[in-house]
């Protein structure tokens, strides 16, 4: 995994090296949270980012579909794109592999050149077809207004978002994003007994590392109130989606990717469930 | 005219035999008057003179028919009549004493007021002609017959008119002499709720003649009334109650007026409603929200309109039982799904809920939400009848027929046809047809007709867009009702949408079940419309393709309901709903006080009307079963009575013989106010269980119901006794009549017709017309 990693780190900077600026310049230009401006290198940052196995999303039939938030810009840019592409569309497709195999679940899997499930900005109605969504490197997310109003509307009807891949540098961006979608909202540290890591298998919450190192979780209440709705799971210092992707390949410890899946799974149930 | 030309009044010749008085037989009569005709005859052919054939036919007809009137007449044509001997016969008076007399609809007079004119002292008066030949004895009526002594003890007071105890009454007092007749005095407004036809039976077969007078109109000018309204007895706490309420209006057909709903003089519901156009009363819908528990007695009234003729029928009232219990619910769910993620979320915070889930997350493996204890659904779903019994409804998600034994399939269609417990089907890829449940137990209880076989693949093999639309039966239904006065966000002042507006405006939602009928007797309450661009999978013919989207029956003792959609939950989630938006809670809430709204415990209390008169003996009849719903005969049962002063009795309950598990039980409330029942049983094993009921003891309105005056009944009373029907104008002549209705002390009086003025006028015109055609003829 660490390899892996740091050949994505390298091959990061050595793309960011090519255009001749370095990334966190780039990253919050003018030294603020404001959005990166890759726009002479890679075209309107106002844009999504067009990836290369995306062949549409599914036709709603019912089945449960994996959704894979995309946002616009290029954060935390590397060979797999912007930070909310990274590991698209595989780990997608491994983990609804792993859910149908495991649960009684029947979901999109693939379909013709469609993989693995949907991706869906947040300021498109299209959104609201799937109450549960990935959002990978919110290091990398500025939502615009209207993303903004969007997912708050998600989360407040019933959405659920799982937020993955993303470590200490990243944190101040996610929070100083999420105040902006839910003012006053504080993550709450999870201890590893709420019902999440039950909710299919019993998941021991000390035993998942990533490369950052000891992954940590939080909780996205409703009003901050560990009592109500989960609207978000955080993956912090984690990076459970680059073991789906991987799993199988040998980058990554069996055991690691195992406890991956079993999160997944567990997200995916309990949000279902919950 | 009648009388004047035919002598008598036609009661006489009703009732009369026909008869000749002549002292002469009849045979020498008959010769002579042969005789005389045949000279006549001769004399008219022996001296034709210029007479034509055709002048001698018409003169000689005349002649004959002449003399045929003179024999007749020589014969003594007569009617033989049992009149009553004077004063030896007794008639009984009833008069209505009833409130509905009070109505002042002739010319501003009240029918009180007629009653008192004919009841009067005047030459001439009813009461006077009939005390001139008869021993009158006078009875007033409302429940029953009282005999009073005379016309100051009307009260016109009594809240009931019952015709039949009144007359079964009256007769009975009369049994030990001899009876002419029964004289009503009346509007024929009777509000008994029983059948006349064995009171009338045995008047016919005691040969009491019944002489009917109608008083009042049969119809009024202008008047709205609130006649019935029809509602569930018992709802959860927090329920939409629709309560259907039948209007008949005279005067104010397609007048829209409001309908205020009171709960003791707090305003709970207001509806402007349409009038029914035409006679016949028609149905309009109300809802009314019911946040608080206990008895609450609630009161549908249209406030009175200008001109009406009666101010007392505007409103009805309703006791409803609001409970503030716990329905439990098991939610049986095949595969994780935003279904029962949305669903559960829908009605987490409704205390009066608790939706048990057994949810499968793989083969064998479940999760067991909302459960009362560790032990609950620990084994999966229920295998014994009293481990399922105990929810008041079911859910069956997407899971298919194979996933219960046949057993538990038994078991699920007797929860809903023996124990009363409502059942709910979802719609999914493992539901209905798809889902293998064609030819199972359930789908005699579904209320959609299911075919094909259980579908394969991952993939869903048909799906349909479907837009939701009311039906007419779905706009008046608690379980479409899903709006709120406070559902403006978006309206731009236009205020809240109306129920069907809301349902139109909601997104579509998908169903992967193919189902085209309903069984006979199901009711659709909300239908689907092909939404979109058809699919692959719909059938060629769809371009107006259409499902039900919700449909119920009644199977036995209980509710069925098909909800055959995927994703109701897009009525939550879909882009163009509002945070705000509780359309999806409110319907889920309702949806899950429905299906447990009439759901038995095992003791099931039901009363003879849930509003009683003081003194009135009310009947309480208790249903008793046991963990498994067998009916229970050697129970114990109490009812334990509180009336409104707090005062509490006990009633036992025994067992009824004819039916198992019943048992009755009567009581008589003591003064005015709410009445608490409350039933327990306890069973030879030991167990108990209880169940609760409220009788509202006041005096009721229904003298004002229905009041105009019924012709129709008095008359076939009438006609069925062997009397007659009058109106007030025309009951002069009806103490001459109930001398003629042969009953009691008679005494035969001929009476001659040979005399009758008509006779006369036919002989002069017979005489004329002879003498003219002659003139005519230049024969003269």
């Amino acid at each position: 995994m660490i390899v892996r990693h740091l050949a994505r780190v390298l091959l990061a900077w050595s793309a960011l090296a090519l255009v001749g600026a370095p990334a966190r310049a780039q990253r919050f230009p003018g030294g603020g949270g404001g959005r990166p401006d890759f726009s002479a290198q890679f075209g309107n940052p106002d844009d999504f980012w067009s990836h290369p196995e995306f062949a549409g999303n599914p036709v709603y039939d019912g089945r449960f579909t994996f959704a894979r938030i995309k946002y616009r810009g290029y954060g935390h840019f590397t060979n797999e794109g912007p930070g909310w592409a990274h590991d698209y569309p595989t780990a997608d497709e491994h983990l609804m592999r792993i859910l149908k195999e495991v649960t009684s679940m029947r979901p999109f899997i693939l379909q013709g050149p469609v993989k693995g499930g949907a991706l869906v900005a947040l300021d498109d109605p299209a959104l609201f077809r799937y109450p549960v969504s990935y959002l990978s490197e919110p290091g990398g997310w500025h939502p615009t207004a209207l993303e903004v109003a969007g997912l708050r509307k998600y989360l407040l009807k019933g959405g659920f978002v799982i937020v993955d891949d993303f470590g200490f540098g990243d944190w101040a961006n996610f929070v100083e994003q999420m105040q902006k979608v839910l003012p006053g909202v504080r993550p709450v540290p999870m201890s590893g007994k709420e019902p999440v890591f039950d909710s299919f298998y019993k998941v021991d919450i000390s035993n998942v590392r990533s490369v950052r190192g000891r992954a940590q979780f939080f909780g996205v209440y409703q009003d901050n109130d560990p009592r109500k709705r989960l609207l978000m799971i955080v993956n912090y210092s984690a990076d459970i989606g680059d073991s789906w992707q991987w799993a199988g390949q040998g980058f990554i410890a069996v055991d690691a990717t195992n406890e991956a899946f079993k999160l997944g799974v567990n997200y995916l149930v309990y949000a279902l469930t919950h | 005219m009648f009388e004047f030309l035919f002598k008598y009044r036609p009661a006489v010749f009703e009732q009369g035999d026909f008869a000749f008085g002549a002292r002469w037989p009849l045979v020498v009569i008959l010769v002579l008057g042969a005789a005389i005709a045949a000279a006549a005859l001769r004399g008219y052919g022996a001296a034709p003179g210029r007479s034509s054939p055709r002048d001698r036919l018409v003169l000689r007809g005349l002649r004959v028919a002449i003399l045929v009137a003179l024999v007749f007449f020589l014969l003594r044509p007569m009617l033989v009549v049992n009149a009553a001997v004077s004063q030896r016969n007794f008639v009984g008076v009833l008069v209505d004493d009833s409130r509905s007399m009070r109505v002042a609809d002739h010319d501003g007079a009240s029918r009180a007021d007629i009653v008192r004119a004919m009841l009067d002292d005047r030459q001439g008066a009813l009461l006077t002609s009939l005390r001139e030949r008869f021993q009158v004895r006078l009875f007033r009526f409302g429940r029953g017959a009282e005999r009073v002594d005379d016309l100051s003890r009307l009260t016109f007071d009594a809240n009931e008119t019952r015709l039949a105890d009144a007359l079964d009454g009256a007769r009975r007092e009369l049994e030990s002499v001899p009876v002419s007749g029964l004289v009503l005095l009346t509007d024929g407004a009777d509000n008994a709720n029983v059948p006349l036809a064995d009171m009338l039976l045995s008047l016919r077969a005691r040969s009491v003649p019944v002489f009917a007078v109608g008083v009042g109109a049969e119809r009024f000018d202008r008047d709205i009334e609130v006649r019935r309204v029809e509602t569930s007895r018992s709802v959860l706490k927090g329920s939409t109650l629709v309560a259907s309420v039948l209007v008949r209006q005279r005067g104010f057909g397609g007048a829209a007026v409001p309908l205020v709903v009171e709960d003791e003089g707090r305003v709970v519901g207001r509806s402007q409603v349409i009038l029914p156009v035409g006679d016949e009363a028609g149905v309009v819908k109300v809802r009314v929200q019911l946040d608080q528990a206990g008895p609450r007695a609630l009161t549908f009234r249209i406030p009175l309109q200008p001109g009406e003729q009666v101010t007392q029928n505007n409103g009805q009232g309703a006791l409803v039982r609001v409970r503030d219990g716990r329905e439990k619910i098991l939610y049986v769910e095949g595969e994780p799904r935003y279904e029962m993620r949305f669903i559960r979320a829908a009605v987490e915070a409704d205390s009066n809920l608790q939706l048990v889930a057994l949810q499968r997350t793989a083969e064998n493996k479940f999760l067991r939400l909302n459960v009362d204890g560790p032990a609950e659904l620990v084994g999966g779903f229920p295998r014994s009848r009293a481990e399922l019994f105990q929810y008041r409804a079911v859910i069956l998600g997407s899971i298919e027929a194979g996933f219960f034994g046949k057993d538990q399939l038994a078991m699920l269609a007797d929860f809903v046809g023996t124990r009363g417990g409502g059942l709910l089907f979802l719609g999914g890829r493992r539901a209905f047809a798809e889902g293998g449940y064609a030819g199972t137990a359930l789908a005699d209880v579904m209320p959609v007709v299911i075919e094909g076989t259980a579908a394969t693949g991952d993939e869903p093999a048909f799906v349909s867009d479907l837009a939701a639309t009311l039906t007419p039966g779905g706009l008046g239904a608690a379980v479409t009702q899903v709006v709120t006065e406070r559902d403006t966000i978006g309206r731009q002042g236009k205020g809240a949408p109306t129920v069907a507006e809301k349902w139109g405006s909601l997104p579509a939602v998908t169903s992967v079940n193919r189902i085209r009928r309903v069984k006979p007797g199901a009711v659709t309450l909300i239908a689907g419309r092909q939404a979109r661009p058809l699919r692959q999978g719909l059938p060629a013919e769809a371009a107006g393709y259409e499902q039900p989207l919700l449909v119920y029956q009644r199977y036995g003792r209980g509710l069925a309901v098909a909800l055959p959609v995927q994703d109701s939950w897009t009525w939550r989630m879909g882009a163009g709903i509002e945070v705000e938006d509780a359309t999806f809670e409110r319907f889920w809430r309702q949806m899950l006080r429905w299906i447990t709204s009439e759901v038995p415990g095992r003791v099931t209390i039901a009363t003879t009307a849930d509003q009683a008169n003081p003194r009135s003996p009310v009947t309480l009849r208790a249903e008793v079963v046991d963990s498994a719903f067998t009916r229970l005969n050697d129970a114990q049962v109490v009812a334990h009575v509180v009336n409104a002063a707090g005062d509490r009795r006990d009633v036992p309950l025994d067992w009824t013989v004819d039916r198992d598990g019943e048992y009755q039980g009567t009581f008589t409330p003591d003064g005015a106010g709410i009445h608490s029942i409350r039933v327990e049983a306890v069973s030879k094993s030991g167990g108990s269980a209880s169940d609760s009921a409220y009788v509202r003891v006041a005096e009721r309105d229904d003298e004002f119901v229905d009041a105009e005056m019924r012709a129709s009944v008095l008359k076939r009373i009438a006609d069925e006794t062997g009397g007659r029907f009058y109106t007030p104008a025309r009951a002069r002549s009806l103490a001459a009549d109930v001398a003629l209705s042969r009953r009691g002390v008679t005494v035969v009086n001929e009476m001659d017709l040979w005399d009758m003025p008509i006779n006369f006028l036919l002989l002069v015109l017979l005489l004329g017309a002879e003498w003219g055609c002659r003139k005519y003829r230049g024969l003269a």
